[in-house]
């Protein structure tokens, strides 16, 4: 047999194990991917049934411990924020929660995600053979990556989503957040004078979700968490009444309310501690509360330790 | 382009369609203008001066070899070595040199102005050059016969796969190989995709994945623990050793499958027992160049104890410049030059101690290994950072070791990937390694097709697909 014959069985061979092992190994991970604790696992596994649902990026996961909601006011709480997750992304997640999940009754949503790009839509490909809304934000971000995770059924579960599905594979993820207060140096460190800008098609995702969630009957509270006490934004009332006005929903604004550096991991985010004190904060003003009816508040919500009202 | 690109990927198939379907001079052009526009991706008006660089080195090699009288033979090598050097210390050090000069006046009290020039560097220009420039002196040194034929010298000078990275093959083994021509073989094809593959899986998988990592660290030494940076040094040991014996792989893959033979650029160097080992296993055809260019024409150890010591000094400070036009280079170079002398000061008295203390080889090898790995480690700190300040950052972090805890690094499922990916790999050369040195054996194509398979998945489940430069790109 000549070498080029030889060779091309040997291509083809190759062709042929890498696409059937691909599909095998993809199909025996996902399963384990699946079975997984990991906040999106459980969303697209189903049968949650969450009072409070919480979405957000960073700030949103560090600012609403799921445990300490739950401590604080007696709902089951899930929180579905992630970091870098814009509310186009929440939109899609919160919608197929409440397709494949009893729907809560409250959904709270850290309002600043709405100056996130999409950096998360890279991980989005895990969990977009499950989600036709996923599988489009991926396609719009990465069209040529989404048509390898098409071809390649391995490639999807390319991500820290399945890496962190796999540490959380039987253990809770809800109990994740910084527990050590901010290094020195972060706290002393100076910072310019920053502003809130926030993306259109966010906020416009912002009051489509807002809107959404009324028409089903669930509660939905906008708000504000705090930042470190040397970084609040200079034009955050401004951003809360642009967001007030779009989603015709009040803002919960704690910009300033937590100003012990302690409380924080950094200038960013709170760690346990500060969530716990900014959780007791919201449950005292109510925002918690289901029977509080949105027009009842002010347009929006003026924290008395509130740094920039 | 980029090995890990997608131009390359719609490249490689045109090309080798038409290496494979041509034969003799027509095949050189192919390889020629396959190269040229392989380099051109990144930028076509620096063809300019590659194409400079070949054909002064091919007229001077002509001129070298017709030339009897010694004096203007002399001359000769002397304006060789004078242009070649004169281009990589324009492109590649003239702000360097400018920027040092004022500084160590500002330092002295004086207040010089000066303007930098916005040059780019060439991608390649420190490989190139130096293949060039050793083909001359071995022409000079009548250890290597004139290329009389200017479209085989130019394809030797401009061949893609060695062209913008390494290793530095050079004339005495390409020439001889370019003036014949390689029909298909099949055996060929399977261990130079099997290198292909595995040097994507470095590249991609591992180098790739860990390149965040050690970025994030090394831009905020401050916001990490001791940990979180020691993992960071560590984990920079394997991005750049994966990252560039990765891109020789693929290097020497590809040639493989067109009927070239490169040799090896990497040999497990991180198994290495003394810093002499080390420096044979790795970037072999770099250290076998400064060796065979620059120490021995130094003097070698021909002139006593401290010459030998002068000279390894003087090869691994200029090795180290050679990586990039900053101190914190020449400073990683003098490192290894120290390293290097120390050794041989105190090799004799270590070996002295392990035979009356009776210290099993086996022992004695895993310390020896775990030390040059460490020192090494240490030296990659500045290698990577961006100026003394910022390695010394990272070095006292990591001495604050006392009260940091493992438990709040961050990303540990990325680190912990990165490390099984590692293991794996290490595994693998272990594996080599542990047969007393000798090469692997020949597989056969079924062992080949699965491991090339396995090369796949892991690249698909575990690569980074960022389209990340390699880190020689730079050099």
């Amino acid at each position: 047999m000549s070498d080029v014959r030889r060779a091309l069985i040997w291509f083809v061979a190759l062709v042929a194990i890498v696409i059937a092992g691909d599909h095998v190994l993809a199909w025996v991970l996902h399963k384990v991917l699946m079975r997984s604790q990991f906040r999106y696992s459980r969303l697209y596994r189903g049968g949650n049934s969450a009072d409070l649902i919480v979405l957000g990026d960073s700030r949103g996961v560090h600012s609403f411990y799921a445990p300490a909601i739950e401590e604080v006011t007696g709902l089951r709480a899930m929180n579905l924020s992630y970091n870098s997750m814009s509310p186009r992304i929440a939109e899609a997640i919160l919608m197929d929660y409440v397709e494949h999940n009893r729907p809560p009754r409250m959904v709270v949503i850290e309002v600043t995600s709405s100056i996130v790009s999409g950096a998360l839509a890279s991980e989005l490909q895990t969990y977009a053979g499950l989600s036709p809304r996923l599988a489009a934000l991926y396609a719009e971000e990465h069209p040529v990556a989404a048509v390898a995770g098409r071809t390649f059924r391995l490639f999807p579960l390319n991500s820290g989503f399945f890496l962190e599905a796999l540490h959380y594979m039987w253990q809770t993820d809800q109990d994740w957040i910084h527990r050590d207060a901010m290094p020195p140096a972060l706290r002393t460190r100076p910072r310019n004078p920053w502003r809130l800008v926030p993306f259109a098609d966010n906020v416009d995702a912002l009051v489509r979700i807002v809107g959404l969630l009324h028409h089903r009957g669930i509660e939905v509270r906008l708000v504000i968490a705090p930042y470190g006490p040397s970084n609040v934004p200079v034009n955050v009332t401004a951003y809360a009444a642009l967001i007030t006005r779009r989603a015709q929903t009040p803002v919960w604004n704690y910009v300033g309310a937590v100003t012990d550096p302690d409380e924080f991991a950094d200038q960013v985010h709170l760690n346990e501690r500060g969530s716990r004190v900014f959780l007791r904060m919201l449950q005292r003003d109510g925002a918690f509360g289901m029977t509080s009816p949105p027009g009842s508040m002010t347009p929006f919500h003026s924290h008395p330790h509130g740094g920039s009202q | 382009m980029l090995f890990n690109s997608l131009p390359f990927l719609a490249f490689l198939p045109i090309f080798m369609t038409f290496y494979w379907s041509t034969s003799g001079r027509a095949r050189l052009w192919v390889m020629l203008v396959g190269s040229l526009v392989f380099y051109a991706w990144w930028d076509w008006r620096f063809l300019f001066l590659l194409l400079f660089s070949s054909l002064v080195d091919y007229s001077l090699g002509i001129l070298l070899e017709n030339e009897p009288e010694e004096a203007m033979r002399r001359r000769l090598i002397v304006i060789s070595v004078a242009i070649n050097l004169g281009l990589l210390g324009f492109f590649k050090y003239f702000n360097f040199f400018v920027q040092s000069t004022a500084d160590v006046s500002t330092a002295l009290g004086l207040h010089p102005t000066y303007n930098a020039l916005k040059i780019v560097l060439p991608v390649g220009i420190s490989f190139y050059v130096f293949k060039t420039m050793s083909y001359t002196i071995d022409v000079y040194r009548r250890t290597q016969k004139a290329e009389r034929d200017l479209l085989r010298f130019t394809t030797f000078v401009v061949f893609f796969p060695e062209l913008v990275a390494g290793p530095i093959v050079r004339a005495s083994r390409l020439l001889p190989q370019l003036a014949r021509d390689h029909p298909f073989s099949y055996e060929r094809m399977v261990s130079g995709l099997t290198l292909v593959a595995s040097g994507y899986v470095r590249k991609v998988a591992i180098a790739d994945s860990i390149a965040p990592l050690v970025d994030i660290r090394f831009a905020h030494p401050e916001a990490h623990n001791a940990w979180s940076l020691l993992i960071g040094v560590y984990l920079y040991a394997f991005q750049i050793y994966c990252d560039f014996s990765g891109y020789s792989n693929i290097a020497i893959g590809l040639a493989r499958i067109l009927g070239f033979d490169f040799g090896i650029n990497f040999d497990r160097p991180y198994f290495s027992r003394s810093f002499g080992e080390f420096w044979t296993r790795w970037h072999i055809s770099l250290s076998s160049w400064l060796r065979d260019y620059l120490y021995i024409s130094l003097g070698g150890n021909r002139g006593g104890t401290w010459r030998t010591y002068r000279n390894l000094m003087v090869t691994m400070l200029l090795g180290g410049l050679w990586h990039g036009a900053s101190w914190t280079f020449v400073a990683w170079g003098g490192l290894h030059g120290l390293y290097l002398v120390t050794q041989r000061l105190i090799g004799p008295a270590y070996q002295r101690v392990i035979r009356v203390l009776r210290v099993p080889s086996v022992v004695s090898n895993a310390f020896l290994m775990l030390l040059v790995f460490h020192l090494t480690c240490f030296g990659w700190v500045f290698f990577r950072a961006h100026s003394f300040s910022n390695a010394f950052d990272v070095l006292w972090g990591i001495a604050a070791i006392r009260g940091a805890r493992l438990a709040d690094v961050d990303n540990k499922w990325r680190i912990l990937k990165c490390a099984v990916l590692i293991a794996v790999m290490l595994g693998f050369e272990a594996t080599s390694f542990l047969r007393k040195g000798q090469r692997a054996p020949e597989f056969s194509p079924a062992w080949r097709l699965a491991f090339v398979a396995a090369c796949a998945w892991v690249v698909l489940l575990f690569g980074t697909f960022s389209g990340n430069n390699f880190i020689y790109f730079q050099f």
